[in-house]
């Protein structure tokens, strides 16, 4: 006691100091809007951040219980979302017109899988045999060339994509009307390549580049890409040209599946030179 | 001791008022707004108990508050200058009995330790007294540039005043 008392006589200034301070903040932040504002932010953030700490540590020991019930109603919630149903729908876009006769029909389908970053990729579609997908059908977006399907089940269809080295669609120089090939050789998933085109042929960076229309696959002037450089190959006498896809492949969702009406018919006339 | 009770009330009395109804007004060129009354504080005999210093510190903050109308400013800036005073006082009167009756002024310290003595007490007063105003560091150089000329134009203030009423008591 006798030592409280001596402590307290020693320190009572800066006790009283501390007082009369406190005194003058308090009336400081209850009478200015601004500073009281300040001092009481303050706090609370000083309160908020010991609130967090202790609840980072709180929050471990339920951690289990609350898992098993996320869980639980995440397994609840994924059987009712869309994505666990496939949709039985066939919409397909066609017309009957007397003088002009429709060559080309367009699916519609949604990527549900892709690679880009192999040597050969490929996406998954949606759509399949019962929606009307057959193999060899070229595959667009609103944005450009996509590629060709070459596997397909009753629901779903395998797209084989231009970054592929079997994928070589027919492609022209939308200037110059000069056609070469489209190839890819692994990397960049951007950047595609462009072979075959005559190096007499003066070409332009920023030049688009189109599908031909030559194969049977591709419907003509599906935009690839643009150039984004060139230089002459002096041994072949060719150009090696740089494109810049138009299509961020990455971020490909809807995609159309071509189905052209007739291909069959194209293809029995080059069977038959064939056979001869 | 009662005549330098009564002086002292007596000095509270004419400084408070001088600081609220004449400097309180007063704007020198847009940054001056000189604080006179922290030579009460500054001024009190050094023998003067420190809790006694403390609280007229307060009150004359709180006085100066009322009539400023921002309330716990003064009041908290003079407090912390009552505070620290006694260090100072220690500093300055190196070798003098500061248990005696001691006044801070010109006529007891000389010009040579009076205004640093000074300077820094007002530099620390007027140094947390706009901080606490503007509450931020920013515009941090046009708060210091307040700052320096406030403290010039209270010191010499001050030192006006304590000529005016102090030089004739040595004599």
């Amino acid at each position: 006691m006798h030592n409280l008392i001596r402590f307290l006589k020693r320190y009572f200034y800066i006790f009283l100091f501390l007082f009369i301070e406190g005194y003058a903040i308090y009336l400081m932040s209850q009478n200015s809007y601004y500073q009281g504002s300040a001092i009481n932010s303050f706090a609370n953030e000083l309160a908020g951040n010991i609130n967090t700490y202790t609840y980072n540590v709180s929050h471990y020991f339920t951690l289990a219980s609350s898992n098993d019930a996320l869980v639980k109603e995440n397994a609840i919630l994924r059987a009712k979302i869309e994505n666990s149903y496939v949709k039985y729908e066939n919409k397909t876009f066609q017309y009957n017109d007397t003088i002009y006769k429709q060559q080309f029909e367009y699916i519609d389908a949604k990527v549900i899988q892709k690679t880009i970053n192999k040597r050969n990729n490929y996406f998954m579609l949606n759509k399949g045999r019962i929606h009307g997908v057959t193999n060899n059908m070229a595959v667009i977006c609103p944005n450009g060339i996509v590629g060709v399907v070459v596997n397909v089940s009753n629901n779903f269809s395998l797209v084989m994509s231009v970054l592929h080295q079997d994928s070589k669609p027919n492609i022209k120089d939308l200037r110059t009307k000069i056609s070469g090939t489209l190839v890819w050789d692994g990397g960049n998933y951007s950047i595609g390549k462009l072979v075959d085109i005559p190096s007499s042929i003066p070409l332009k960076i920023g030049d688009s580049i189109v599908t031909s229309g030559f194969s049977q696959d591709f419907p003509e002037g599906i935009m690839v890409g643009k150039i984004k450089s060139f230089k002459k190959d002096k041994g072949t006498g060719f150009y090696v040209v740089d494109v810049k896809f138009s299509t961020d492949y990455n971020k490909l969702e809807y995609v159309y599946v071509v189905k052209n009406f007739f291909k069959e018919e194209q293809k029995q006339l080059t069977k038959d030179i064939k056979n001869e | 001791m009662n005549k330098d009770i009564f002086l002292g009330f007596l000095h509270f009395i004419f400084i408070a008022a001088f600081q609220i109804f004449i400097l309180n007004g007063l704007q020198l060129f847009g940054y001056c707004n000189p604080m006179l009354y922290i030579w009460f504080i500054l001024m009190l005999p050094t023998n003067t108990p420190k809790w006694a210093v403390l609280l007229l510190s307060f009150a004359m903050g709180f006085v100066v508050d009322i009539f400023a109308g921002q309330m716990g400013f003064h009041a908290a800036v003079a407090t912390f200058i009552g505070f620290i005073r006694p260090i100072f006082i220690k500093v300055f009167f190196a070798g003098k009995d500061i248990e005696t009756n001691l006044r801070p002024s010109i006529a007891e310290m000389g010009i040579m330790t009076f205004l640093p003595y000074i300077t820094l007490l007002v530099f620390v007063h007027h140094f947390l007294y706009f901080t606490l105003e503007i509450f931020s560091l920013s515009e941090f150089f046009m708060t210091l540039l307040r700052i320096v000329c406030s403290t010039i134009s209270t010191v010499l203030l001050i030192i006006i005043c304590d000529y005016l009423f102090f030089k004739t008591k040595k004599s």
